[in-house]
């Protein structure tokens, strides 16, 4: 197991590097080159552009320019971005990326467990009406373009939710309500890291309970004790805050989180939930389904332990595909609804020609698709043990 | 139970191809055989996609675009005069009249004094009629679908921009398919490091999300539809197509009859063209409607980021509506945003509907019991 | 459990004495696009407690369907038209599906076609057997109780115990079907339908677990029905034989009977058209043309398309099955006809 993890590491890393060298050569094939872009902007002083073609190796052959970008890379050096000379990009993607990951993990978890719900359900209630409405509307929600359903959302939750019941259920936009928070003590950097520590944290309990449950009890107390401790899992954070000082400030955060997780999951969610069905549509044909089925079980017992465990595997390969989705819908959330991550910093260092800063954001929301592919791989192995014990 | 599948009616893929014997039997022409015989597998597959209904309701979204597409320049040419119908160029101004008012509530047939002033001249006053050029106009039997925030007409734009997503699907799709069937068919027969080192490859471009490349991309490099089509079809040709038809090839190198043709000295070139690309080209033409659609939604995101470099399109309609503003007006101004947006979603759906449906047809596992 | 005389030499059980299984007149059809596949057509059988029926026939002609159907595990589109299966003499068909399984292999169990595929891949081995011992096993064994149990089973079978706690992927194909045959033994049922146990595995592992399942039901005593295509198998382990061509049994008696006289022109076809292996050497008699369709199955008598002996009315009226000898029977007009066979050629 361990040596799989570390093959599979091993392979990540690989794909990082064939990835970086895909960039660079994208970069040296850019009609004009890097060297204009730095001599040409006069924010940077004299001085310091000497020291920036020492670094990126501007006057040396194309093979030292490449183990010298390679070499800032693995040192952690994104550069200094262009457009907010000199702050380091480094810097700017750690401010934007926790703000990436909570868009990012609260939407495929809540895209992934729901989905994942609703799937087997349908796929259980072949031929009901309610199969079709939801098959139905899963494809409509896959297909829609989603900048467009963004926007829709806006609009509706924004603006005619708030004529209709005549105050503000959702704020349509950016992080934080700026005029709440003049005269705060806490940064709102600040505020949101807590906010993922304790619910981070929470949540970590409530696994480490189930794990240990499964292991010391019976199948149905063990199964009582999860959901328990997920629902604590789920509520504490809440409690934690309500007796904060942070409260007020972490509240509007929370607040400004809401309609733009909703959205990408929901878009996610179609996806997972379509997958789900087809894949436990497949597994409902297996041999083995019969065997369950004579055996005298119930249908419950059947779908839960049976179909659904079997079903999940394609699944959770697909979390790559999702993945890949997520992230991509994740820069549009990001865009239409101003939340200042990855996403926006790569558009707006885009749009202000800062390239440094946009190939940082890049190499980050690679890193994030890698590292979710192997969480995807690791999750199966665990799953299967077929390729568990191999 | 499992007797089923092999009841069910042999699928494209298992077609294997008449034996060469029987051929020389035919007194007729060896192309007229063919052209036959692809008609009969055309008709019973044709008839199975037919079962699909939600195929058939994507299939005839499609042809209605396709009809729009064909009509714009028949449009441009006899009937819509182009300085004003130009999709991109065209200016209408809609001669309104508005009442000056001290509050707006009707901002079709009320302006602000301020406004009013701006627009005419400093001495008009509250109470007062001004006709001024209205744009964003609302539908009217001069343009159907209204202007949009400069003036433009709405359905020329949306008819237009569908002429350019066909385009952009085509050549994606054409791409893909063309470098996915070539790659896939040589891994699957060659095996081996060939095999490995493709394989790797695609899952490098299916792990990279493509969204933030192709946004880093516009930075770099001037990106227009042609070279967004063929930069989504090499990338979805090397990518995820390629690993399917592999899977695919796979299937038939094992398959006897190729086992037969190398007996009977058929040289590789032969046998992968011969045998192993037309059992894999049915699931091509299907990616290929994927590629469609990912190609339509993608360069639509694009244009609604702002980054494509292209005169008109729906994502461009979409992004001209939310840099003006006029997107979170209410439905007040419904005809910026539906339309487009409409198209977009109906237009990729259909493809992927469509996909789906011929999946149904190739793929006899998912088909209905 | 009680002593069973051995297969071959079994006398005809007493016929009053009450049967365990008795399948009366059952009809069933699965609905498909173009109408009706009559799968199951009025047939009837008794089963009585440790006895050995053979299902023989050749693939297609409704034997999975006949076996699935006492399961009521039947497909979904698979429709009961008439007739009872009445298992120690309660009707199953109009039960619901809650008290329908209950009777799921604590009372009949089932060892299926598809032995590489009848085990959930992710679970395993033991833990899916003790499911079945969990839920039927009243009261509910204790933990170390259903695990000496389940050694027991695998010991039985063959097994090696220690393997409860790995994964069907770590099974070889003969191993997978042992062990599904100790699952199916798990809740001592009352009877086992094995599905052509051993069709998908090399034949000397076919001939290893079919001596074991005829050890085992010797041993302990349960009923069960054997179905293959391959009379060879039948002849082997069962007492009784019931032939079924398209969807009706046509012929049914004890094993030794028609083996040595049979009265149907199919069950004698069927006969010769295998090697035989334990008789004497014979030439084997052709079964010209094909099984027909059973989504409009021919009139009259079903095999007349096939049969050497059709008549007029074979074509027209369905033959009655008559008692031939006592405890066999035959559905033909002609059964007089057909020791003739042998002279004519046929053999
Ligand atoms: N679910 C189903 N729907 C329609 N026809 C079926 C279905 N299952 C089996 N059949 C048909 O019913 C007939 C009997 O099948 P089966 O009972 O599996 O035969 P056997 O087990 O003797 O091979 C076959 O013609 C088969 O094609
Ligand atoms: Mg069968």
């Amino acid at each position: 197991m361990a040596k799989f993890i570390t093959k599979r590491v091993a392979q990540m890393l690989l794909l990082f590097i064939v990835f970086l060298t895909v960039v660079f050569f994208l970069l040296e094939a850019q009609p004009g080159d890097l060297t204009q872009q730095y001599i040409g902007n006069p924010e940077i002083p004299p001085e310091q552009k000497a020291v920036l073609a020492e670094r990126l190796g501007l006057d040396k052959p194309v093979g030292a320019r490449y183990l010298a970008y390679m070499g800032n890379f693995f040192t952690g050096n994104f550069g200094n971005s262009l457009s907010q000379w000199p702050r380091p990009v480094s810097e700017m993607i750690l401010e934007a990326l926790p703000r990436t990951l909570v868009l990012f993990l609260s939407a495929t978890l809540l895209a992934y467990y729901l989905g994942f719900v609703t799937g087997k359900v349908l796929a259980w209630r072949r031929g009901k009406f309610t199969e079709y409405a939801l098959t139905l509307g899963g494809v409509g929600l896959y297909t829609v373009f989603y900048p467009w359903f963004a926007l829709l959302m806006i609009w509706g939750f924004g603006f005619m939710l708030t004529d209709w019941v005549g105050f503000r259920v959702f704020p349509i936009n950016k992080f934080i309500d700026v005029q709440d928070w003049v005269g705060s003590p806490f940064s709102a950097n600040h505020v949101f890291l807590r906010m993922i520590t304790v619910a981070a944290l929470s949540m970590l309990a409530a696994a480490i309970t189930t794990m240990i449950a499964r292991r010391r009890l019976e199948l149905a107390p063990a199964l009582r004790v999860r959901n328990f401790a997920f629902l604590a899992g789920v509520l504490y954070p809440f409690v934690y805050f309500a007796m904060s000082p942070m409260r007020p400030y972490a509240a509007d955060i929370f607040h400004h989180t809401l309609l733009p997780v909703m959205t990408l999951s929901l878009v996610a969610f179609a996806g997972i939930m379509l997958l789900t069905r087809a894949s436990m549509l497949e597994t409902l044909r297996e041999d083995f389904i019969l065997t369950a089925r004579a055996k005298g079980l119930s249908e419950k017992v059947i779908r839960d332990r049976h179909a659904a465990r079997n079903a999940l595997l394609p699944v959770v390969t697909s979390l790559v595909l999702a993945l890949a989705f997520v992230i991509g819908g994740g820069i549009i959330t990001e865009t239409v609804f101003s939340w200042p991550g990855i996403g926006l910093l790569l558009l707006s260092a885009v749009t202000l020609e800062d390239i440094p800063l946009a190939i940082g954001c890049l190499s980050i929301i690679a890193v994030l698709a890698l590292f979710g592919h192997l969480v995807a791989d690791i999750i199966y192995m665990y799953l299967d043990p077929r390729i568990r014990y191999q | 139970m499992t007797d089923l599948d092999t009841k069910a009616t042999p699928s494209l893929r298992m077609r294997e191809p008449e034996p060469p014997g029987h051929e020389l039997l035919e007194p007729e022409p060896l192309w007229r055989v063919r052209l036959r015989l692809m008609r009969k597998t055309f008709g019973r597959n044709w008839k199975l996609f037919a079962r699909n209904k939600i195929g058939l309701v994507g299939l005839t979204i499609i042809g209605i675009f396709a009809l729009m597409a064909l009509l714009h320049p028949i449009l441009m040419d006899r009937v819509w005069d182009p300085a004003i119908y130009d999709p991109v160029k065209g200016y209408d101004a809609v001669i309104t009249d508005f009442v000056i008012v001290e509050e707006v509530t009707d901002p079709f047939h009320e302006i602000s004094l301020a406004d009013a002033q701006l627009e005419t001249n400093p001495f008009v006053e509250v109470g007062e009629t001004v006709s001024i050029p209205l744009q964003p106009a609302p539908p009217s039997k001069a343009h159907w679908l209204g202007t949009d925030p400069v003036g433009r007409d709405i359905l020329s734009q949306l008819m237009y921009s569908t002429r350019a997503a066909f385009a952009l699907g085509a050549i994606a799709a054409i791409f893909a398919v063309f470098i996915a069937t070539t790659i896939g068919s040589m891994a699957a027969f060659y095996g081996g490091w060939l095999d490995a080192v493709l394989m790797r490859f695609a899952d490098l471009v299916l792990l990279v999300p493509l969204i933030p490349i192709l946004i880093v991309v516009s930075a770099l490099f001037n990106l227009n539809l042609p070279l967004l089509g063929i930069l989504l079809g090499v990338l979805s040709g090397f990518g995820g197509t390629a690993i399917v038809l592999k899977s695919q090839a796979l299937s038939v190198t094992v398959k006897p009859f190729v086992d037969a043709a190398r007996v009977a000295g058929g040289t590789n070139r032969h046998i992968i063209f011969r045998h192993i690309i037309p059992n894999v080209l049915p699931l091509s033409f299907l990616y290929m409607m994927f590629t469609v659609t990912d190609a339509i939604s993608l360069e639509a995101t694009l244009s609604f980021l702002g980054l494509m470099n292209t005169p008109m399109s729906w994502g461009i309609m979409i992004y001209t509506t939310h840099s003006q503003g006029y997107l979170l007006s209410g439905t007040s101004y419904w005809w910026l945003l539906i339309p487009a947006g409409m198209a977009v979603t109906l237009v990729a759906a259909s493809f992927f509907l469509v996909g789906r449906a011929m999946d149904e047809v190739i793929n006899p596992r998912l088909r209905r019991r | 459990m009680q002593t069973i005389p051995s297969p071959a030499g079994a006398p005809p059980r007493d016929r009053t004495d009450a049967a365990l299984l008795e399948v009366d007149n059952l009809t069933m059809e699965y609905e498909v696009d173009g109408g009706n596949v009559s799968a199951v057509s009025n047939v009837s059988f008794a089963l009585h407690a440790g006895e050995s029926l053979g299902l023989v026939g050749e693939s297609g002609c409704g034997k999975t369907s006949v076996a699935m159907s006492l399961l009521r595990l039947q497909a979904d589109n698979a429709r009961f038209r008439e007739g009872e299966i009445r298992l120690n003499g309660e009707d199953l068909l109009p039960l619901s599906e809650a008290e329908m399984r209950t009777h799921r292999w604590k009372d009949i169990s089932m060892v299926f076609q598809g032995a590489m595929n009848a085990w959930n891949p992710v679970q395993r081995v033991g833990a899916q057997i003790l499911e079945a011992i969990n839920l039927h096993i009243k009261p509910r064994p204790t933990a170390a109780e259903a695990r000496k149990r389940m050694e027991d089973l695998f010991n039985l079978v063959g097994v090696d115990p220690k393997m409860l706690d790995r994964y069907p992927h770590e099974f070889s194909g003969g191993m997978r079907q042992r062990a599904i045959i100790a699952m199916a033994l798990s809740c001592d049922p009352q009877i086992i339908i094995a599905d052509e146990p051993t069709t998908a595995l090399d034949v000397i592992v076919q001939d290893q677990i079919l001596a074991q399942l005829l050890r085992i039901q010797k041993e302990l005593g349960m009923a069960i029905i054997y179905i293959s295509h391959d009379i060879a198998v039948i002849a082997e382990v069962t007492q009784k034989i019931a032939v079924m061509y398209a969807g009706r049994i046509v012929e049914i008696g004890p094993t030794e009977e028609v083996f040595a006289n049979p009265r149907h022109p199919y069950g004698y076809l069927l006969l010769h058209s295998a090697p035989s292996i334990t008789g004497p050497r014979r030439r084997l008699a052709p079964l010209k043309g094909e099984p027909p369709n059973l989504l409009n199955p021919p009139t009259g008598c079903r095999f007349h398309p096939r049969c050497p002996f059709a008549t007029e009315k074979c074509v027209v009226e369905s033959p009655p099955l008559q008692e031939v000898s006592p405890g066999h029977s035959v559905e033909c007009w002609h059964w007089d006809k057909v020791p003739s066979m042998a002279e004519e050629g046929h053999a």
